[in-house]
C-alpha cells in the first residue's frame, strides 16, 4: 500500500500477510518503471528489431511465399543503386543548404528583434504561424504559389516584366523552391530558440566589454556566440535530424522530379516499400538513414562538448 | 512467429484505421475522384435496394495501390473489393491477392461476363491478358483521347489533326503567337506515371513498344523509339514552361482555362470541360482519336476494374455486388454520373448520345477498341518509375533523348532480368 510521508513523497507501508503486496513493495521501482519500459519496447525496440530482421530478407508481396534470407544483400544493393545515390546526394544538399539558411536567418532575426520583441510580442505569434501549420498544408500553399500559369509568384514576375519561371518544374529551380518553402516554415523554429537563448544571457559581461570599448561585432563574436553555443547546438541538431527526414514538401511539390532532382531518401524509401513492394530493401535504406543520423548526432554532440 | 505477430499487428492496425467500415457487409477500396464517387453512389443505391451495407473507403490514386497491396500481403481481409487501375492487375493477380472469378460465374449459371461488354474492356480483366481466367470486372471505361480547341487549330491552318505532324504544325503556330501566355500543346510531364502515360500513345504510334511480342526482350532503344522521342521533344518545345512537373490537374486546368489548345487526356475530364462553373471552354473542345505517327494512333487503356480480394470473408456477397454494379442498367447510371461506360449498349444508348455532354462517346468507344494496354508485368510500377525518370530527364533537358532511351532500356532490362 502506498502512503504519503511527511515530506510529501510516496512510501510503501508494509502489511502483514499479502504476498503480492510484499513483492510489489520489494520491487516498487521496477513496477513503476514497467509501463514506460513496455511502451518503449512495443513502440521503439520491437519495430527497430523487426526492421533489422526485415532488412536481411527479401520479402515477396505474395504472402504465401516465405521470406528469403539474404544476409547483407540488401545493404550491398545500396552500393550499386543509382537511384539511392541520387536520393542521398539530394538529401545532403537539401539538409546543408536549408539548415544553414534557416540558422543564419533565424539568428539574424532573433538578434534584430531581441530588443524590440517585448514591445512587438505579436511578431512572435506571427512568426510562429508557419511552424504551427501542418506540413501538408504548407506544401499545398507553396504548390499554389509556384504554379507556373496561375501562381502568385509568376503573376508578380509577369507584372514586373520578368520572365516566368517553372519554379517547382525547372531542373535548376526545383530544389531551390523546396528549400525556400522549408526555410519559410522552419526559420521561426530557430528564431524562437535563439530568442530564448538571447533572453537568458547574463548582462555583466556585456557591461564590462562596453567599458573596455569592445565593438558590437566584437561583443557578438566573443560573448553572444559562445554563450549561445549550447542553444545553437540543439537547434542545429534538431533541424538536421528533421531535414534528413524531409518528405511532405517533396511529395506534394515535385514528387521527386523533375529528372530526379528533388528525390530525397524518405521519398525513395516510401517508393521502394509501397510502390515497388520491396519492404526488405526499404528497411535496409531506413537503417542506413538511422545509422547516418546517429553517427552525425554523436559526432556533433561530442564536438560541441569538446569545444567547450 | 515474429512474422506472424507482425502481420497480425499490421492487420489489426489496418482494421482499426478503417474501423468505420467494420460494420459493413462489404467493404470496397476505391480511388478519389469521379470513379470512386460513382461507385460510392452505386453502393448507396445497392444498400437501399438489396439491404446489403456496402462501405466504400476512398483514397488518392497511389494510396489505393498501396492499401490494396498491404491488405493483400497481410491477408487482412479488410477490403472485400478493390477498384483497380488496370495496369495493377498483374501485380495483384500474380501475388495471390485476387480471387479467380470462374467459380462465381458458374454458381451464378453464367459462362462469364456477357458480350455487351467491349472486348478490349474484358481482355484486360483476364490474367494473363486476354487468355487467363477473369480476376475482375470492368467498371469505368477510360481510354485516352485527343482533346483540342478546333477553332484555334483552324486558325493555325489545321482542320482536324490526323497525325502528330498536324498537331505539331498547329501547336507551333499557336505557341509562337501566344506570347508566352498561350500554348498549342500541353502534357503531363511529371516524373513517373504522368509522363509515361502521355508518352506511350506517341511511342506506340511510331511502332515502338517496351517489349517484343513474346515479352522476351526489352525494345525501348530502337529506331522507332527514337522517332517517337523526337516528336515528343518537339511537342515539349511548344508546351508551357514547367510542363516537366505537370500532372492531370495542371493539364486539365490549362485546357479548361483556355491557355493551351490541345493535349492527350482521359474521358473523365470531359465533364469538367463541359461544366460552366469549372471551364471557360464549354462546347469548344473537340475530341478525336489519338493521332497517327508512322503507324495508326493507339490510346492507352486505363480502365478501373473491380476485383475480389483473396482474403475477403464475404466473397459471394462481393461478387453479387460486382455483377449488379456492372449490369447495363447500373453502367448507364454510372455514365450519367460522369464515368465512361464499358458496355456497347450504353455507348450507343440514344438517351445518352443525344445529349451534348456525351458527344464524345463514339470517339471514346472507338478509342477503347483501338487501345493498347500498358505492358502486363507484375513489376509494372517499378518499370514505369524507371522509364518515367528517364523521360522526365529528357523533358527537362538534363540528358539527350538518345541517352534517355539507352538508360531506360538498361533500367528496364535490370528490373525484368531480360537481356
Amino acid at each position: 500500500m502506498l502512503k504519503s510521508a511527511d515530506d510529501g513523497t510516496l512510501t510503501a507501508q508494509s502489511q502483514p500477510g499479502g504476498g503480492l503486496e510484499r513483492w510489489v513493495e520489494r520491487h516498487l521501482r521496477y513496477v513503476m518503471l514497467a509501463p514506460t519500459v513496455l511502451i518503449l519496447l512495443a513502440l521503439t525496440i520491437f519495430p527497430s528489431l523487426y526492421m533489422f530482421y526485415a532488412a536481411v530478407h527479401r520479402i515477396s508481396p505474395n504472402p504465401d511465399l516465405p521470406w528469403e534470407f539474404v544476409g547483407l544483400g540488401n545493404f550491398a544493393r545500396l552500393l550499386s543503386d543509382a537511384q539511392f545515390h541520387v536520393a542521398l546526394r539530394n538529401t545532403v544538399v537539401f539538409t546543408v543548404v536549408a539548415v544553414t539558411v534557416e540558422f543564419l536567418l533565424g539568428l539574424g532575426l532573433a538578434l534584430l528583434l531581441d530588443k524590440f520583441i517585448r514591445r512587438l510580442s505579436f511578431l512572435k505569434t506571427v512568426l510562429m504561424i508557419p511552424m504551427m501549420l501542418p506540413p501538408i498544408a504548407v506544401a499545398i500553399t507553396w504548390k499554389l504559389i509556384y504554379e507556373p500559369q496561375f501562381g502568385v509568384l509568376n503573376e508578380i514576375m509577369y507584372r514586373l516584366g520578368l520572365p516566368l519561371q517553372a519554379w517547382a518544374g525547372d531542373v535548376n529551380l526545383a530544389m531551390f523552391s523546396i528549400i525556400v518553402a522549408d526555410v519559410w516554415q522552419w526559420t521561426p523554429f530557430i528564431f524562437l530558440l535563439m530568442l530564448a537563448g538571447l533572453a537568458s544571457l547574463p548582462v555583466e559581461p556585456y557591461e564590462a566589454a562596453a567599458l573596455d570599448g569592445a565593438s558590437s561585432w566584437r561583443q557578438f563574436w566573443d560573448l553572444t556566440l559562445p554563450f549561445l553555443k549550447p542553444v545553437i547546438a540543439i537547434a542545429l541538431l534538431l533541424r538536421v535530424m528533421d531535414a534528413l527526414r524531409l518528405f511532405d514538401l517533396v511529395f506534394i511539390l515535385t514528387g521527386g522530379g523533375p529528372a530526379d532532382r528533388t528525390k530525397v531518401l524518405s521519398l525513395y524509401i516510401y517508393q521502394v516499400a509501397y510502390r515497388f513492394a520491396d519492404p526488405g530493401y526499404a528497411a535496409a535504406i531506413s537503417l542506413f538513414v538511422l545509422f547516418v543520423t546517429i553517427v552525425f548526432s554523436t559526432w556533433f554532440m561530442k564536438r560541441m562538448r569538446l569545444a567547450d | 512467429m515474429v512474422r506472424k505477430l507482425f502481420l497480425t499487428l499490421a492487420a489489426a492496425a489496418s482494421a482499426l484505421a478503417i474501423s468505420g467500415a467494420a460494420w459493413a457487409d462489404i467493404t470496397v477500396l476505391v480511388p478519389s475522384g469521379s470513379e470512386g464517387d460513382g461507385l460510392r453512389a452505386a453502393a448507396a443505391d445497392y444498400a437501399k435496394m438489396k439491404g446489403t451495407k456496402v462501405e466504400t473507403v476512398q483514397a488518392p490514386y497511389a494510396n489505393v495501390f498501396e492499401q490494396g497491396a498491404n491488405a493483400g500481403a497481410t491477408k487482412s481481409g479488410v477490403f472485400d473489393i478493390i477498384l483497380m487501375d488496370d495496369p495493377w492487375i498483374p501485380f495483384f493477380a500474380e501475388n495471390g491477392h485476387l480471387e479467380d472469378l470462374t467459380p462465381y460465374f458458374k454458381n451464378a449459371g453464367l459462362e462469364g461476363p456477357d458480350n455487351d461488354f467491349l472486348s478490349k474492356s474484358l481482355a484486360i480483366c483476364r490474367n494473363p491478358y486476354n487468355s487467363g481466367p477473369y480476376v475482375c470486372l470492368p467498371y469505368v471505361g477510360n481510354a485516352q483521347m485527343f482533346f483540342y480547341d478546333a477553332a484555334k487549330y483552324k486558325e493555325a491552318g489545321v482542320d482536324a489533326p490526323k497525325t502528330w505532324d498536324d498537331v505539331l504544325k498547329a501547336s507551333k503556330k499557336l505557341t509562337e503567337d501566344g506570347g508566352g501566355r498561350y500554348f498549342g500543346y500541353v502534357f503531363r510531364g511529371g516524373q513517373g506515371n504522368p509522363v509515361v502515360a502521355d508518352f506511350m500513345p506517341i511511342f506506340w504510334s511510331y511502332g515502338a513498344d517496351l517489349f517484343n511480342a513474346d515479352r522476351s526482350k526489352v525494345t525501348i532503344d530502337t529506331p522507332e523509339g527514337a522517332a517517337a522521342m523526337k516528336m515528343f521533344m518537339a511537342l515539349r518545345d511548344v508546351s508551357p514552361k514547367g510542363v516537366e512537373s505537370y500532372n492531370a490537374n495542371e493539364v486539365g486546368t490549362a485546357l479548361a482555362a483556355g491557355t493551351s489548345a490541345s493535349s492527350i487526356n482521359w474521358p473523365n475530364w470531359v465533364a469538367t470541360f463541359e461544366d460552366p462553373s469549372q471551364s471557360k471552354m464549354v462546347g469548344k473542345i473537340s475530341y478525336t482519336a489519338i493521332p497517327a505517327g508512322t503507324k495508326p494512333g493507339s490510346s492507352e487503356i486505363g480502365h478501373w476494374t473491380m476485383g475480389i480480394m483473396s482474403a475477403s470473408k464475404n466473397k459471394q456477397e462481393a461478387f453479387d455486388f460486382m455483377l449488379w454494379a456492372t449490369s447495363p442498367e447500373q453502367i448507364k447510371i454510372s455514365a450519367e454520373r460522369g464515368n465512361p461506360p464499358v458496355r456497347t449498349s450504353v455507348f450507343t444508348d440514344p438517351e445518352l448520345t443525344k445529349q451534348e455532354k456525351f458527344r464524345h462517346y463514339p470517339v471514346l468507344m472507338e478509342a477503347i477498341q483501338a487501345s493498347t494496354p500498358r505492358p502486363r508485368h507484375p513489376k509494372w510500377p517499378e518499370i514505369e518509375n524507371a522509364f518515367g525518370i528517364e523521360l522526365s530527364k529528357a523533358v527537362a533537358g538534363t540528358i539527350t533523348p538518345e541517352e534517355a532511351l539507352k538508360n531506360a532500356q538498361a533500367a528496364v532490362e535490370q528490373i525484368t532480368g531480360l537481356k
